[in-house]
């Protein structure tokens, strides 16, 4: 695919709120990108122009937010009218490589969906995991550092640095696993190479909070699905696409962001598609 | 038919919004109180008359939506 | 025989018998009907009527009571506004004072909107909902701008952490539990639109013990092309009310904020607490400006005290026209809504928008898309008469002009000086470390991390200094927060809230300019130029004439810094009546700052950068106790109030902006509360740094460590440029000597005679439990 047959669709919904940034960090790399309601893939009383299918895009981004407000769980909502609109259609894109990324609330939907960590089916009916209320019991916006455990994915492969920041802010963040069979998953993510992201400090050690802002399970922060090309993570790449939005960049900057890495890296991976 | 919902947090599970209540009732001087639980509650409004089928009905939305099994049982209780 | 006689009508509305009323009874309607409205006005109200031969409706009544409300008409404020403060002609003015909010000049194309509101009285009554709604309300003053919010501010004040609840007078909630309920309102709230909370302050006093204060701010960012008025289009256009149901929530909530509260406001005044729904909000934000950019509306403007009844007035009243409005048109959140309860409601999550008839359609499509609701309830008219409807009957008919230009007053007022003469007499303390210990953990100095940390400050990706600064992990409070409000340019807008009412509860003038000066020298400490404010002004029951002679006295202060310095007031609110029969606010002249960031990728943070360079300080250092948190820790009254001369200001404030230009200065921060002390401790917090200070022979140690003098920054730079700096500064008559170097890892001060040292380490642990410790972990 070339570059300028790339088309990104950033998913939104009431509620969803990180579109528009998320949106430029695809422009600020020369891609097309949108804001698109999920309203404008079904709904009748959207007008012909503005009428989308889901195969205009060569990428799917659910972005961060507190879709639907966040009632009952977060992400439940906007994964059920996901569910009941698009579940084919996405589970085809998905198993046609192309690239379906969740960041913050984002995650949550994926989770929700059953599109994460997807060890069976593309989609599972229920969800295999949950997104936990934080430990420290509030939202938490803070500065985050991971560690970059996978590159054979569809969103890592050109990040050349072993720790990148992504700022973290959420309340819903603690990676879950059913009770028992906590092993097991691990097990299983690591055999797979899903696991992507986890929280380190800024020497690169694995620690607990506030390093680990929402005390997820081996400090996951993201993961993808066997194949790479779905990925989940809490804390949000496109707050540190700039190196001026970088905590601290006024005590040494970056000549690159980190978040630009991240999206520089789904960029390629389409290219190779 | 109206029928309540709870939601709660399966066993070993951590509550962090139950242990800061609790954490809060003590600053507030009740220092009887031992555990404290966060539950959710649906209450849920059908055009159904019939129990059994009310019954299912219900378990399928929260299969679907209203409990994620990973963390969250549920209990219906008929009105 | 009742005054309320029941029309004869097919619903419930009243005619309320005034023409045959005496004083007396005058005085009971407004009681009983809880409209808040004097005698004299009431029988203003009577004359209106009189001459036209008939008695009003309670639709009619309580819409006067609405408009006529302090929150509303400014009757109060408004005399001393516009003798001291309004009228500051600035170039980068383009739309100030007249509207919801300000709009100023961000560059050729751009402009940016400020409003900064009080939401004292629910707030105090139930916080999570109060702090919530004051948050919802605060974003739509910018929108209906036509700009797009980019930063939230907050600024709160309640009574101190520790206080016994037994000595909470009743029906007045703990300390702590408001401030966690605010808190949590404004993170639930601000985070769910996604709108960054990036500045504000947490300050503790006794005198907020009864009346906690909540106020928000707003900064919006618009193309200059798609700024709208808040007034009606043309006759004939459309009234098109737009988003939430309307409810019996927040009925009478500006006639509740334009009285004292007592132990009986709890359940009297739930009804004046509206809900928020921030869910509703986030689509509707999206859909207003959607048509706006379409060019489809020819006004816009939010529903906030009293609800319809001043919107729809004050959009006709400012147009030249009138208006026709059908009160059954309103979509209900509840059956049985009276009609005056319509009128009034106050229910969140509104917008009014006027429309041409042939846009209508275009119009609600796109508020459909969003599924936001959009109804038109009413049309503009030529003449200035407003005639409401309920089900085709004629319920309301009267003047707008009557309406809504209410009454203004200059109360009486007195002038009292509280600020003592004492100078010198304070004994030197014997152990100065734990002078410092305390200062550092002092409540209005320690770390606010609990509750910054609890706000999105980073969502829309565009913040560039954070409020929180330094080392990741060791961050310190920093002096603004800066945003890049547009993708494609460099510019920035940096924004603080400032105020300290220590200072102004023993002299609310120089208290005032004491807060203007550190407002400036915020906005300076990242490398931005002050351009402008919005003013707050949290005073007591202004019927009292000493709290409005403090009024007087803090409003003709900010006159003198304003204009002196060409800073323009752009926006602002008036709160009065924050006022129990036990206790009343200290004057709380909440001021919330903007400054021009010419590229951000210059600005400056507060967090010592490396070791070994050289510390120069800024300004002079006089004894100035009064109000210290020195004081406080001493446990003594101690005189002079730090204070400002704008003159003096505006000469360093520029002198220091071309240090920024020719010189790379590594990090800035000003002394205030707590002084040199408290400020190089948060300096080397922030960095994880310790550095060695020389007191001056010349001065007392407490007077240079601790003294709160005002126009001061300290300045961390290259040993190599410390003397270009010491010329370049003496030059421009800007006071300035070395104080000491960076290195080690203790804040370590040298007299004569001995060292006084503490650990950067143990001043960080003081720092960050300063509060928490008072929160029970």
């Amino acid at each position: 695919m070339e570059l300028n047959e790339i088309r990104v669709a950033v998913l939104r919904i009431e509620g969803t709120n990180c579109e528009d940034e998320t949106v430029h960090a695809f422009k600020n790399l020369g891609v097309e990108a949108e804001a698109v309601h999920l309203k404008q893939f079904y709904s009748d009383t959207i007008r012909e122009e503005e009428k989308r299918n889901i195969r205009d895009y060569t990428a799917i981004v659910f972005p961060g937010g507190f879709s639907a407000g966040d009632y009952i769980r977060a992400g439940a909502i906007f994964s059920a009218r996901i569910k009941s609109v698009l579940r084919k259609s996405l589970e085809e894109f998905i198993e046609n490589g192309y690239p379906v990324l969740g960041i913050c609330n984002g995650f949550q939907v994926l989770v929700e969906l059953g599109a994460l960590p997807a060890f069976d089916k593309t989609i599972s009916d229920r969800p295999e995991m949950a997104l936990g209320i934080n430990n420290s019991g509030r939202f938490e916006c803070r500065p985050t550092f991971l560690r970059v455990e996978s590159r054979n994915t569809a969103f890592t492969g050109s990040i050349d640095r072993d720790i990148v920041m992504f700022p973290s802010a959420h309340a819903e963040g603690r990676v879950i696993f059913p009770d028992g069979r906590e092993e097991e998953w691990l097990e299983r993510l690591k055999e797979n190479g899903q696991i992507v992201f986890r929280y380190v400090d800024p020497g690169g050690r694995y620690s607990g909070y506030p390093w680990n802002p929402n005390g997820s399970i081996y400090n996951i922060a993201g993961i993808c699905n066997p194949d790479g090309n779905v990925l989940g993570l809490m804390p949000h790449p496109e707050r540190s696409f700039h190196p001026y939005t970088h905590c601290s960049w006024t005590r040494g900057r970056k000549e690159t962001g980190d978040g630009e890495l991240f999206f520089r890296s789904i960029l390629e991976y389409m290219m190779k598609l | 038919m109206i029928a309540e919902v709870y939601i709660e947090l399966k066993k070993g599970v951590a509550d962090p919004e139950g242990e800061n209540t609790l954490k809060a009732l003590k600053l507030l001087g009740f220092s009887t109180v031992r555990n404290v639980e966060t539950v959710k509650m649906f209450r849920i409004h059908m055009d159904e008359e019939d129990e059994e089928r009310a019954r299912n009905i219900l378990e399928d939305m929260c299969e679907r939506l209203l409990a994620n099994p990973v963390i969250q049982s549920y209990r219906i209780v008929m009105k | 025989m009742s005054v309320y006689l029941k029309k004869d009508l097919p619903f419930e509305v009243y005619e309320i018998d005034i023409l045959n009323s005496d004083d007396a009874q005058l005085s009971r309607i407004s009681e009983d009907m809880g409209l808040a409205l004097n005698t004299d006005e009431m029988k203003r109200i009577r004359d209106y009527f009189r001459a036209k031969g008939r008695n009003p409706t309670d639709v009619e009544l309580q819409s006067l009571a609405q408009a006529w409300s302090e929150h509303c008409c400014y009757k109060s404020s408004k005399y001393f506004l516009k003798k001291y403060l309004f009228g500051i002609n600035a170039p980068q003015n383009i739309l100030v004072i007249e509207e919801d909010a300000g709009v100023v000049e961000f560059d050729e194309n751009h402009a940016y909107v400020v409003a900064l509101e009080s939401h004292n009285h629910p707030s105090a009554i139930e916080p999570y909902g109060g702090s919530a709604t004051g948050i919802g309300g605060i974003l739509r003053d910018v929108v209906c701008m036509g700009a797009q919010p980019i930063a939230l501010v907050d600024p709160l004040f309640f009574g101190p952490l520790d206080i016994p609840f037994e000595s909470l007078p009743k029906g007045v909630k703990h300390p702590l539990y408001l401030m966690n309920g605010v808190v949590a309102g404004i993170r639930d709230y601000g985070n769910r639109v996604g709108i960054p909370t990036v500045a504000g302050m947490i300050f503790f006093d006794e005198g907020y013990t009864g009346n906690c204060l909540v106020n928000v701010g707003c900064v919006g960012i618009a193309k200059k092309e798609n700024i709208i008025r808040s007034r009606a289009g043309n006759a004939g256009d459309l009234f098109v009310l737009t988003g939430g149901r309307t409810g019996r929530d927040g009925i009478h909530g500006v006639t509740f904020a334009s009285t004292e509260l007592d132990e009986t406001s709890e359940e009297s005044s739930r009804g004046a607490v509206q809900l928020g729904n921030p869910i509703i909000k986030e689509p509707l934000i999206h859909a207003c400006l959607e048509a706006n950019e379409k060019k489809l509306l020819t006004g816009m403007k939010d529903l906030g005290g009293g609800g319809l009844s001043c919107v729809v007035g004050e959009m006709a009243l400012s147009a030249g026209y009138g208006a026709e409005v059908y009160l059954d048109r309103v979509p209900l959140k509840e059956e049985n809504l009276k009609p005056w309860e319509i009128w009034v409601s106050e229910s969140q999550e509104r917008m009014m928008l006027t429309v041409r008839p042939e846009n209508l359609e275009e119009v609600l499509y796109i508020f459909d898309k969003w599924d936001v609701p959009a109804n038109v309830i009413g049309r503009v008219t030529e003449d200035r008469i407003l005639k409401v409807y309920y089900r085709d009957h004629l319920v309301y008919e009267m003047d707008i002009e009557f309406v809504t230009k209410g009454p203004e007053y200059c109360r009486p007022f007195k002038v009292e000086k509280r600020e003592g003469e004492i100078h010198g007499r304070v004994p030197e303390p014997v152990d100065y470390l734990s002078v410092m210990r305390s200062i550092i953990s002092h409540p209005n100095i320690a770390s606010k991390e609990f509750a910054i940390r609890q706000y999105d400050h980073e969502v829309r990706g565009n913040t560039i200094i954070k409020p929180l600064q330094g080392i990741p992990g060791n961050e310190s409070h920093g002096d603004s927060a800066v945003i890049k409000p547009l993708a494609d340019s460099w510019k920035g807008l940096a924004i603080t809230a400032d105020v300290n009412p220590y200072y102004t509860k023993i002299d609310p003038y120089w208290g005032t300019t004491a807060a203007f000066d550190e407002m400036c020298r915020n906005l300076v400490s990242v490398n931005s130029i002050p351009h402008s404010f919005a003013d707050c002004l949290n005073f007591g029951n202004p019927e009292k004439p000493l709290r409005l002679g403090d009024f007087q006295e803090s409003v003709r202060a900010l006159g003198w810094m304003a204009r002196t310095l060409g800073i323009p007031c752009v926006s602002g609110n008036v709160s009065f009546y924050n006022e129990t029969p036990y206790s009343y606010v200290p004057p709380t002249p909440t001021l919330m700052g903007i400054g021009i960031v010419e590229d951000v990728r210059k600005a400056v943070t507060m967090d010592i950068k490396k070791r070994g360079s050289v510390l120069i300080l800024i300004g002079e250092t006089k004894e100035e106790f009064g109000g210290s948190v020195y004081s406080k820790i001493r446990g003594i009254e101690m005189g002079r109030v730090p204070r400002s001369d704008p003159v003096r200001l505006k000469n360093s404030m520029e002198g220091l902006l071309s240090l920024f230009r020719e010189f790379s200065i590594l990090s800035c921060h000003d002394p205030s509360e707590g002084g040199i002390f408290a400020c190089l401790a948060e300096m080397c917090i922030g960095g994880g740094i310790g550095c060695d200070v020389e007191v001056p022979d010349e001065m007392r140690k407490d007077v240079f460590l601790f003294s709160e003098s005002t126009t001061r920054w300290i300045v961390e730079v290259r040993e190599e440029d410390s003397r270009d700096i010491l010329e370049f500064l003496n030059k421009r008559n800007v006071p300035t000597r070395i104080i000491g170097r960076t290195g080690g890892r203790e804040l370590r001060f040298n007299t004569g005679t001995e060292n006084l040292s503490i650990s950067v380490k143990e001043l960080d642990e003081l720092w960050r439990s300063g509060i928490v410790s008072l929160m029970g972990g």
